[in-house]
């Protein structure tokens, strides 16, 4: 059924006739809603058959049913526990925003700097950095500020390597205007480069903020007294397995919001600074 | 202005640019150059690409410094890029982003002056380039022809006393670009500056230009300094004139000529038509 045809067509939500009344949307419309919907259900549908038909003990994989009433039996113990994690991801992700964009301006406007740090960002780049994770409980300590350093330090590569390439993807032609106009350095910084860079910058936000999200719970993982990482691994040394799926899925909508935040953020600033 | 009608406004002596200088691979972008502008002329400096022309209009405006040789603007001597200088170059070079009408007061953002006094100037020329309601539309809701004519009142809303436009509808189909020479010989009727056109388009060069110097490749330098007789205001019905020909083929001429020096009597050029 195409959307221009007069059947479709008084689906269709127009603007100006939703306010006045309720029409139903089309199918068409809805499918980015009901198709990634509809395949989760699924899933949870042959999770409850396949642990059903093989008898699967729930110790090893409980039913999604009985992971749903640990949820709510749990629920308050998992907000508790939800609220130190998402602060950690909130903060460690505005500190690498920072210091990711910032190291990037300085080494798209100190050459010197550049060809000094940036290959030794590159190579530092390739050690795996999960692996420093214990190091930062040494030099910081058990809590939240092991925490939020280790997972700005993983999520910051990121946001420097793509603001670094966004101030350098500028139009030429652009910087040359600025110039023939005799703008100051700064004035071209605001008005041109970084506007040309907020695309790439998003993405690499983006990218963060996921590092930060498992930055985080990893320090968490080490050592530490609360939040969804401790509670994961709390739960299942004491074999509640269902409680652990419960913490997974608290931790899955943190993880939603967080990203939904960001990309939130992304859709307002192109509406402003877009090329379209 | 302390300068009368006729008094020089650029001049150009003896202005050469090298690239990698000092190094085997050395290139001679323009080679002992002199010339001068009247203030209120419009002179098009034309040649085919690669002759270093573009670079010459750079220096002129302060954008490219020169590797020897003198050029001064208003009798004072080329530092770096002036105010009283308005460039136009071959690409809009519009902020995506922006508005046509924010493009188009890009410069006095830039220069600090006060949004409110220009915001009906900017309006005002944009009408007068013939675009008319579409002075909230973004670029990539305008076509090639309307972005470049947001570029020249992006040139003009500060009110240069000197204009520089380097290839500035060589990007534009065949019918757009005469839309543009048109527009330009009207604009040019009401708001006479001094103004540098680069081109490799003669007929553009003849119908828009008081003056023509042909420049070349080798040496990078001008070949001809030819008087454009018709008077103003001109109608781009000349183009169909018996003289104008005549001046073209004058032109084309001189330009084969230093050609055949560089060829060794090879192929005419083929990137100077129309």
């Amino acid at each position: 059924m195409s959307v221009n045809s007069p059947a479709a067509l008084r689906f269709v939500v127009s603007p100006l006739r939703s306010q006045a009344r309720f029409t139903w949307p089309s199918p068409r419309r809805l499918r980015p809603i009901l198709l990634p919907a509809a395949t989760a259900a699924a899933l949870l549908a042959v999770w409850q058959l396949v642990v059903a038909g093989l008898a699967i003990p729930a110790v090893i994989l409980p039913p999604p049913g009985a992971v749903a009433g640990e949820l709510w039996h749990s629920l308050p113990l998992l907000v508790a526990n939800a609220v130190p994690t998402t602060r950690d991801t909130l903060l460690a992700f505005g500190i690498a925003t920072l210091l990711g964009v910032g190291i990037a301006v300085v080494l798209a406007y100190s050459p010197l700097l550049r060809d000094t740090l940036y290959p030794n960002l590159i190579a530092f780049q390739l050690v795996p950095k999960v692996a420093l994770a214990p190091l930062f409980v040494v030099w910081l300590g058990v809590g939240s500020v092991s925490h939020v350093a280790f997972a700005a330090f993983v999520s910051f590569f990121p946001i420097l390597i793509s603001t670094a390439l966004g101030l350098a993807s500028v139009e030429p032609s652009a910087l040359r205007l600025c110039r023939a106009l005799t703008a100051s350095e700064w004035q071209c910084f605001v008005a041109v480069r970084f506007p040309f860079a907020l695309p790439a910058i998003f993405s690499g936000m983006k990218v963060a903020m996921t590092m930060a999200t498992i930055g985080v719970i990893i320090a968490e993982f080490i050592s530490s007294k609360a939040g969804l990482g401790y509670y994961v691994l709390f739960a299942s040394s004491r074999m509640e397995t269902a409680n652990v799926f419960a913490a997974l899925f608290m931790l899955c909508a943190v993880g939603v919001a967080l990203f939904g935040a960001v990309a939130l953020a992304e859709a307002l600033v192109r509406r402003a600074y877009g090329r379209r | 202005m302390a300068a009368g009608r006729h008094d020089t406004y650029v001049e150009a002596a003896d202005v050469s640019k090298v690239y990698r200088s000092g190094t085997a691979h050395a290139v001679e972008a323009v080679s002992s150059v002199s010339f001068a502008v009247p203030q209120g002329q419009f002179v098009a400096i034309l040649g085919p690409s690669g002759c270093g022309k573009s670079t010459l209009l750079m220096m002129v405006g302060g954008l490219e410094p020169l590797t020897s040789g003198r050029i001064a603007v208003g009798g004072t001597p080329m530092t770096g890029p002036r105010t009283s200088i308005g460039i136009m170059f071959q690409d809009s070079t519009l902020l995506p982003w922006k508005s046509a009408l924010d493009n188009a007061l890009f410069p006095i953002r830039v220069l600090r002056r006060p949004l409110v006094s220009y915001r009906a100037a900017a309006r005002d020329l944009l009408q007068r380039v013939g675009l008319d309601g579409f002075e909230h539309k973004k670029p990539h809701e305008l076509s090639g022809g309307m972005r470049q004519r947001v570029a020249i009142c992006r040139a003009l809303i500060y009110d240069p006393e000197l204009l520089l436009m380097d290839e500035p509808f060589s990007a534009l189909d065949a019918i757009t670009r005469d839309e543009m020479n048109e527009l330009l010989l009207d604009l040019w009727q009401q708001y006479t500056r001094t103004a540098l056109f680069v081109t490799h388009s003669i007929r553009e060069a003849v119908l828009l230009a008081d003056r023509v110097l042909v420049m070349t490749r080798r040496p990078a330098t001008i070949v001809e300094d030819l008087a454009i007789p018709f008077a103003r205001p001109r109608a781009v019905a000349i183009g169909e004139s018996r003289e104008f020909n005549e001046i073209c083929g004058h032109l084309r001429r001189r330009i084969e000529e230093s050609h055949f020096g560089e060829h060794g009597g090879a192929a005419p050029a083929r990137e100077l038509v129309g």
